[in-house]
């Protein structure tokens, strides 16, 4: 077989396996630079800088635990959980003696490295065959949990007013970030209305003492999937449209 | 060029332009999947923004140095972990999905290579690409891109020869 042939072949294999891009991609990639902010720096400054600054706050505490205080672990298996008597009743530094106490079901576990705050930097929707997407992208690190509930209206109550705010589409649901930050970074729009068929609206609900919570309104069958991609960080959240 | 790394979004994204198309074939044949491609090829595209200072200006590395994002955000999107999966029902085909044609032989055997075999075969004879701006895309130097070619190309059709390899 000669070059011509192979190449011509393996360009055809080439194309049946991709196709062409949608016509959307240019809109798509236009729209989400405009969206994406630039670092000021060069990011690696920042990030050795924020080890340095971790690694002393963790190396003066762990040698010094001023506090006296027991390091904060998880529940050991087999361990009694008696209570430590000189950890005052009131006092909200968990012990390991006390593990049922500062395991609640719905957090995951917290290491000193986590930020106590991610900054939101930037929202973005994209249509795609059979769903919509909205991903989350964060500055510095992936929330300490997040949490998405699904809701027959799409009706919300905004905090800390209490007021209720209404997005378009049929269902709602309500995402919960904690430990999460939507108005130091991120300079978009707080209300983004797609024109898609499934994800309908996003709107801001809350974005206040560390907690943000985002209004989706949505439409379609009702399915949705979540899930975290790394470097950048970014939740990204699918809604099916067929 | 200059523009673009003065900030300006329209400006770079205008560079872009001529190479969101090999990005998207790339990235589709990587990762076995259209959507994800251009997903890929989004993201690629903002990294790519936000790092367009590691270029000094260099528009004749751009291809280059995007096409290695691209590649590097399809081995992330490879790696991606799920962390939740709360209702989703099977996504169909829509009805009026384009017809496939047969896959051919050397079709069946692209997909059986890893998508690290298929990068620098795509990239040298689907993209034209020459060795040195294989070897830049894939960090490595030219006589290992050929060797990669080669060996990918091999694995297609053992009967290759380097002559007609290259």
């Amino acid at each position: 077989m000669s070059n011509e042939n192979f190449r011509r072949e393996l360009n055809n294999a080439v194309d049946q396996i991709s196709g062409s891009p949608s016509p959307a991609l240019r809109d798509r990639v236009r729209s989400s630079l405009r969206g994406a902010s630039r670092s000021a720096g060069p990011n690696w400054i920042a990030a050795a800088a924020a080890a340095v600054i971790a690694i002393l706050l963790v190396g003066v505490l762990v040698v010094a635990n001023p506090l006296n205080r027991p390091n904060r672990q998880g529940p050991i298996a087999g361990t009694s959980p008696t209570p430590t008597p000189s950890a005052p009743a009131a006092s909200p530094t968990p012990s390991p003696s006390l593990p049922a106490m500062v395991c609640a079901t719905n957090q995951p576990p917290m290491t000193s490295s986590a930020p106590a705050v991610v900054f939101i930097d930037s929202l973005r929707t994209g249509t795609h065959a059979g769903y919509d997407r909205l991903t989350i992208e964060f500055k510095n690190g992936a929330p300490t949990l997040v949490d998405a509930q699904w809701q027959t209206s799409t009706t919300f109550t905004q905090s800390p007013s209490g007021q209720t705010l209404t997005v378009q589409g049929t269902h709602g649901i309500l995402v919960t970030m904690h430990g999460a930050d939507l108005h130091t970074d991120y300079t978009g729009s707080l209300d983004i209305k797609t024109g898609y068929s499934g994800l309908i609206e996003v709107r801001r609900v809350q974005d206040f003492e560390g907690v943000v919570q985002l209004a989706l309104g949505v439409s379609g069958p009702g399915c949705y999937r979540w899930f975290f991609l790394s470097n950048p960080d970014r939740l990204v959240i699918d809604i099916q449209t067929s | 060029m200059t523009s673009a790394t003065a900030g300006d979004a329209n400006s770079f994204a205008s560079l872009l332009d001529p190479l969101l198309d090999p990005a998207y074939r790339l990235a589709a044949v990587m990762l076995g999947d259209r959507g994800a491609a251009e997903d890929a090829v989004q993201e690629a595209s903002i990294k790519a923004w936000r790092k367009l200072r590691q270029l000094r200006g260099d528009a004749g590395s751009l291809r280059s140095w995007f096409l290695s994002i691209v590649a590097n955000e399809c081995r992330m999107t490879r790696r991606q972990r799920w962390w939740g999966v709360l209702k989703m029902a099977e996504i169909e085909k829509a009805p009026n999905a384009e017809v496939e044609t047969a896959p051919s032989d050397l079709h069946r055997a692209l997909l059986r290579l890893s998508p690290e075999e298929r990068l620098p075969l795509v990239l040298h004879f689907y993209l034209d690409l020459p060795l040195e701006e294989v070897a830049r895309t894939l960090r490595i130097s030219p006589s290992a891109a050929k060797s990669r070619i080669y060996r990918a190309a091999r694995r297609l059709r053992s009967d290759l020869t380097m002559e007609e390899v290259f």
